[in-house]
């Protein structure tokens, strides 16, 4: 079991109704996940990503060759109760609640009833769908149904996690905080298989890369490689002197290099939650605590310092490391922040035995720690009208301009 | 089993919250107490009983066929459709058990109905008596006719072969058989006409009936003749006038009865007997006469005389008529489950409704290719017939037909009824739809 999940010449033919060979959505795949690594399958639509997932879990069946999937059969009720698994939409019951709706998975996992409880009040508040807990998920909007739809995948503590096109549908906040969660489980040591054309949110979590085209891999490897540049370097500094400007120039020269000179620019991300923040905190209170309900604040607030070491012992991958920015501005204040109830409130998810009251405190410490918004805790009773404006802003066109925004930094 | 109850409890909520549930409910709770006020049959208290159990049971019966035919296969159909059933079927649930959840909530929910339903019918018919300020005389005679479950008599069919055949011998010695026509249809036809001939009496004549081997349960009760009468010709007043002779003929007239009475043709009519009329080994004959005030030959048609005894209660014979209709409800379920495996909603819809349909007038079915040419019949006997009889026979466990005539619904036709359609038939449906949702893609997409 060297792999979480295998795949050994996997071949999808569609055919028509006459049986007549039609369409090679996946084509003699060979792809392998390791434990406890972020693996992202990219692709332009109809590349066979979807595809690919829908064999591992058993919805489709190969016409050609196998999966093991965590060394067994997808399909099979004992290796499918350590899977969690994001469909490309969230397909829902919609008359179900947010809460009725994770009971119903959770009960599908055979989980005691206070083990179920305890997880769907936990994993509620971390997807901030506590206030609205209550409303049929056919009334959500799509970033909240996404986000129900995650909690779903995550309600059995699951070993590896499938996420097709995880953040679709989500505005940036949402998008950065689901990225900033797949990075957390993957501390806990999780391995996570995600699919997405959005290359932004890969290049920022996924460890390793596998790109598709027509159902067969056109390159493979660990982020890091495929794209650094080692015939060059940057270096950042503080704002400093022309003179001294003038003289690094002068030593590079010297080092009969080239050498151009400008100011960083901000990743519109960041810059839009930080924009957003600021908006909140000027605005009335009842708005105030918008981007602190995220899922990122939740977890990235754990004092991960003993994860992170036996991380690096143990895993052979490396933490990629996405865009500069990102990772002072997120990455730093999550090693120096100390706050335990981060810590219980995790282990309280992965073991039900503890008990479910620690999460209320949790959340006014993170909030200290998360240097994006330095604002003042909000109230608790505000919940709900954050939601709402937090779901109001999960339009496509945000995403759209993220992404724009991102590929062309890219280039 | 846990993952199979939290199918069947999302089964049932579907069914609720998306109110498909609620448009038969609604029309039930609004029709029943309706009809219960409206309908009056013949103007007789009986008759006004006997339409509403009729038409109350009959309408709760259909509504709630369709009722299951529908939420089995949306709840099936929907969840591929909207592929709701991606996070279910990954999640460790056999595909096998979700198949078991749905059906157990449809058949949770249909049941629940079904109990509901037929408490407000049995109250609104145990009551319509109280609320109509019934005579005695009224009340006298529904609880005999109808507030009972009463076990039938039934003559045997009279046997004619060897008349038949003696016909048919004087026929062939006298060369009178029609040319080019079968010996069996001859015979055929002999068959009935001599049958006809033991039912029918002309002016003046009697026909005798004699039953063996009577048991009632108490002997200082009632029995009743139940008989309907054909005619030759229409008598003005359409009424027969007739005298029964009932009791033990051997010691005539000692131990008889008898009764002139007036009735209408074409109906079901009833004579109450009392039942120590019957030998003390079991013995009872009844004797019609033709009386001369009538002009017109009298036939009883071929189930047109039984005597009628009481052997159980209302009440058993009701929950045992309502346990009929619980047996179609998961022969209907099991079925539509079938058909929402491999169809999509409207064409399962469809393919459901014309086997309930077919189902439910199999017997009208089945006695039409006997009429049918003989070629053609013999194709219809090797094709069409074999399938109607694999699909259950609806109008032969009708509850009306038992419950209108107050007629004892025995636990071994129940039984019968239960090992037919549910167990026989409704197992083999589920096994192929478990079969086929077995081995189907999920995700499959049809470019």
């Amino acid at each position: 079991m060297e792999y979480a999940v295998e795949t050994f010449s996997l071949t999808k033919i569609f055919s028509d109704w006459w049986g007549r060979e039609k369409v090679y959505a996946v084509d003699d795949l060979n792809l392998q996940v390791r434990y406890n690594e972020v693996f992202g399958l990219l692709g332009p639509n109809g590349s066979g990503k979807t595809t690919t997932l829908k064999l591992l879990l058993g919805l489709l069946y190969p016409t050609k060759g196998k999966v093991a999937v965590l060394g067994g059969d997808g399909a099979d009720p004992k290796i499918s109760a350590r899977i969690g698994f994001l469909p490309e939409e969230s397909y829902l019951y919609r008359y179900l609640n947010a809460r009725e709706t994770l009971d119903f998975y959770g009960r599908l996992f055979g989980l005691p009833p206070k083990v179920r409880k305890m997880r769907i009040e936990a994993l509620l508040d971390m997807v901030g769908l506590k206030a609205v807990a209550n409303r049929p998920v056919g009334t959500f909007s799509k970033g909240m149904a996404r986000r129900i739809g995650l909690a779903q995948a995550l309600i059995n503590d699951p070993e590896l996690l499938i996420l097709d096109e995880p953040t679709t549908g989500l505005d940036p906040i949402g998008t950065r905080q689901i990225k900033d969660l797949i990075l957390e489980l993957a501390k806990r040591g999780k391995t996570i298989l995600l699919s997405s054309h959005l290359l932004a949110d890969v290049e920022d979590v996924c460890d390793r890369i596998s790109i598709l085209y027509g159902g067969k891999i056109q390159a493979e490897g660990r982020v890091r490689d495929l794209l650094l540049q080692s015939n060059k370097l940057q270096i950042t500094t503080d704002a400093i002197s022309d003179n001294a400007v003038e003289r690094i120039k002068q030593l590079i020269k010297d080092e009969h290099a080239d050498c151009q000179v400008f100011c960083p620019m901000d990743k519109l991300e960041t810059f839009f939650i930080k924009t957003v923040a600021d908006a909140q905190q000027q605005a009335q209170p009842t708005s105030g605590a918008v981007s602190r309900m995220g899922i990122s604040d939740f977890l990235a607030a754990e004092p991960a310092k003993a994860n992170i070491l036996d991380k690096l012992v143990s895993a052979p991958v490396s933490r990629p490391t996405p865009s500069q920015a990102l990772t002072t501005e997120k990455v730093l204040p999550i090693e120096t922040a100390e706050s335990e109830p981060d810590d219980e409130l995790l282990r309280k998810l992965s073991k039900p035995d503890k008990p479910a009251r620690l999460k209320p405190v949790a959340r006014d410490r993170k909030v200290k720690t998360q240097p994006v918004e330095t604002k003042p805790k909000p109230e608790q009773q505000v919940r709900k009208s954050i939601l709402d404006q937090l779901t109001d802003r999960s339009t496509p066109q945000n995403d759209d301009d993220e992404q724009t925004d991102k590929s062309q930094k890219q280039k | 089993m846990r993952s199979i109850w939290a199918v069947a409890t999302n089964t049932i909520k579907q069914a609720v919250r998306m109110k498909i549930a609620a448009v038969f409910i609604v029309l039930l709770l609004v029709l029943l107490p309706v009809m219960g006020v409206s309908m009056t049959g013949d103007g007789t208290l009986k008759g006004r009983l006997q339409t509403f159990v009729s038409y109350g049971l009959s309408l709760t019966n259909l509504l709630l066929c369709l009722l299951t035919i529908i939420v089995s296969i949306y709840t099936l159909t929907n969840d591929i459709q909207q592929r709701q059933i991606y996070t279910v079927i990954t999640k460790p649930v056999r595909r096998y058990q979700l198949l078991l959840g749905k059906l157990l909530g449809v058949v949770l929910l249909s049941t629940a109905l079904l109990v509901l339903f037929s408490v407000i019918i049995y109250v609104i018919t145990i009551y319509t008596p109280k609320i109509y300020d019934a005579d005695e005389a009224d009340i006298i005679q529904v609880k005999n006719e109808f507030y009972t479950a009463r076990a039938a008599l039934v003559p045997p069919e009279v046997d004619v072969t060897k008349e038949v055949e003696d016909a048919y011998s004087k026929l062939q010695q006298s060369g009178q058989l029609p040319p080019n026509v079968q010996r069996s249809r001859i015979i055929a036809e002999l068959t009935k006409r001599k049958q006809l001939e033991k039912r029918a009496a002309v002016v003046g004549q009697p026909l005798v009936w004699e039953f063996n081997n009577v048991r009632v349960l108490d002997p200082n009760g009632s029995m009743f003749v139940r008989f309907k009468y054909d005619v030759s010709v229409n008598p003005p007043d359409l009424q027969v006038y007739s005298r029964w002779d009932v009791g033990d003929s051997r010691q005539y007239p000692a131990a008889f009865a008898t009764f002139l009475r007036k009735d209408p043709i074409r109906t079901f009519r009833e004579m109450e007997v009392p039942a120590n009329l019957i030998a003390d080994d079991g013995y009872l004959a009844i004797r019609f006469l033709n009386v001369p005030l009538n002009d017109t030959t009298v036939i009883f048609p071929p189930d047109g005389l039984e005597v009628l005894y009481k052997a159980g209660t209302f009440t058993t014979n009701f929950i045992r008529a309502v346990l009929l209709i619980l047996f179609r409800l998961i022969f209907l379920a099991s079925l539509s489950l079938l058909a929402a495996s491999f169809l999509s909603f409207p064409v399962a819809v469809l393919f459901s409704l014309c086997i309930f349909i077919t189902a439910t007038f199999s017997g009208f079915c089945l006695e039409s290719f006997d009429f049918l040419g003989s070629n053609l019949s013999w194709f219809y006997s090797y094709t069409v017939r074999p399938i109607i009889l694999l699909l259950p026979q609806f109008d032969k466990f009708s509850p009306t037909k038992f419950l209108v005539p107050a007629r004892l619904l025995s636990w071994s036709l129940l039984a019968e009824a239960a090992g037919l359609m549910v167990c026989v038939k409704a197992l083999l449906l589920l096994f192929f739809a478990l079969l086929i949702f077995r081995y189907r893609e999920i995700a499959k997409i049809i470019i």
